[in-house]
């Protein structure tokens, strides 16, 4: 455990000294500040418009940081072969990429806090309230980012950077549909469709933007079952990774 | 070849239960979630205003009435089907990441077994 923390944050400040991180939080908070200048036209609810697009910033945010931390790391590794040296006395596959996910999870965490903090400060600003359930809304974006940097280490074991990208960004699109759009898809096949769903998260089930937009209470439970549900589907896609890396020769 | 038979063996058994086990809340949902509360707590408000002779002269607006924030109301049914809303789904939620847990378990397990069979 303690090489696998080591590792992350080996990787933490790695990623940190690129320039990708900067540009992507550069983004979001610029994005952020552009909502909150959107005049209100004196419609009321502006709030709900400037929390509404908030989160929706912050999920595009997550996928940005995702797909630009971690499509990368492993190919990068690769090509400058410091991964032998890496693999071949301190650590084993499985430390490897737990270590990579973790120093990469730490700081694409700490970019959404920043967004999150961002959304409240446009909020204070523009004069209205910050709702108390804007932080776990923003951790199940997190969490949801969590799945998708998963994606991106799953594909960068068999793929080039390029394709990791639209491939995760595929991923992303799918699993934000319902069951039957993603039926609909492909019609003639309903049953296959069907089984194939089940490999994607519901991505429905990290948004609550809706409700705190409106004023609406999202039980305590739900925060920690959404979670769950984030962390297993992430957990999963990690092992797949693994059992990937683990055939990979990397002579 | 095992392998192959393996993965084969995982493709028909999810399809197996693939029909039933996934589904949108719409599907799935009890009457009473899908109409809600509207039939019922409505405020009736029906500005049912009367003229001098008595006469309703509303017109229009007899059906009017108000509800209460965060109360269903008409044509939000997308608002309450969302997960945070469906409490009768919530076990399913449960379930997909017990199972996920399980089958990650058993990734890891298969895809290490099958490591040490190929370094030898």
């Amino acid at each position: 455990m303690r090489a696998i923390w080591t590792f992350a944050l080996m990787t933490m400040r790695s990623l940190l000294r690129r320039r990708t991180i900067w540009g992507i939080v550069l983004v979001i908070i610029l994005a952020l500040l552009g909502i909150g200048q959107v005049p209100s036209f004196d419609v009321s609810g502006q709030s709900r418009f400037i929390i509404e697009f908030g989160l929706f910033g912050l999920e595009m945010g997550a996928l940005l940081l995702a797909i630009g931390l971690a499509s990368n790391i492993y190919p990068r590794d690769r090509e400058n072969r410091t991964i032998q040296p890496l693999l071949a006395v301190p650590l084993s596959r499985i430390r490897y990429l737990l270590g990579r996910f973790l120093g990469a999870a730490i700081v694409s965490g700490a970019a959404m806090l920043v967004g999150c903090l961002g959304l409240m400060l446009v909020l204070t600003l523009n004069g209205f309230a910050v709702p108390a359930a804007l932080l776990p809304a923003t951790l199940l974006l997190l969490v949801e980012g969590w799945f998708l940097l998963s994606v991106v280490f799953f594909f960068s074991f068999w793929t080039s950077p390029p394709l990791n990208a639209p491939l995760t960004v595929m991923i992303f699109i799918l699993s934000q549909m319902s069951v039957r759009e993603f039926v609909g898809l492909v019609p003639g096949a309903s049953w296959l469709m069907r089984t194939l769903r089940l490999l994607l998260p519901h991505m429905d089930v990290f948004h609550i933007k809706d409700p705190i937009a409106h004023g609406v209470d999202v039980p305590p439970v739900y925060f920690l079952l959404a979670a769950l549900y984030g962390i297993a589907y992430s957990v999963f896609m990690l092992s797949v990774a693994l059992a990937v890396f683990r055939e990979r020769d990397l002579r | 070849m095992k392998r192959i038979s393996a993965l084969l063996a995982l493709l028909l058994l999810m399809c197996g239960c693939g029909e039933k086990a996934d589904y949108d809340i719409a599907e799935v949902a009890p009457d009473e979630h899908l109409t809600g509360e509207h039939a019922h707590h409505h405020h009736h408000g029906h500005a049912h205003a009367e003229g001098e002779d008595g006469r309703d002269i509303s017109g229009a607006v007899e059906n009017r009435h108000v509800h209460e924030a965060g109360v269903r109301n008409h044509g939000t049914q997308w608002f309450f089907n969302q997960p945070w809303a469906a409490p009768f789904i919530w076990d399913k939620i449960l379930r997909d990441s017990a199972i996920l847990l399980v089958l990650a378990a058993a990734v890891l397990l298969f895809s290490r077994l099958a490591g040490r069979r190929w370094q030898r």
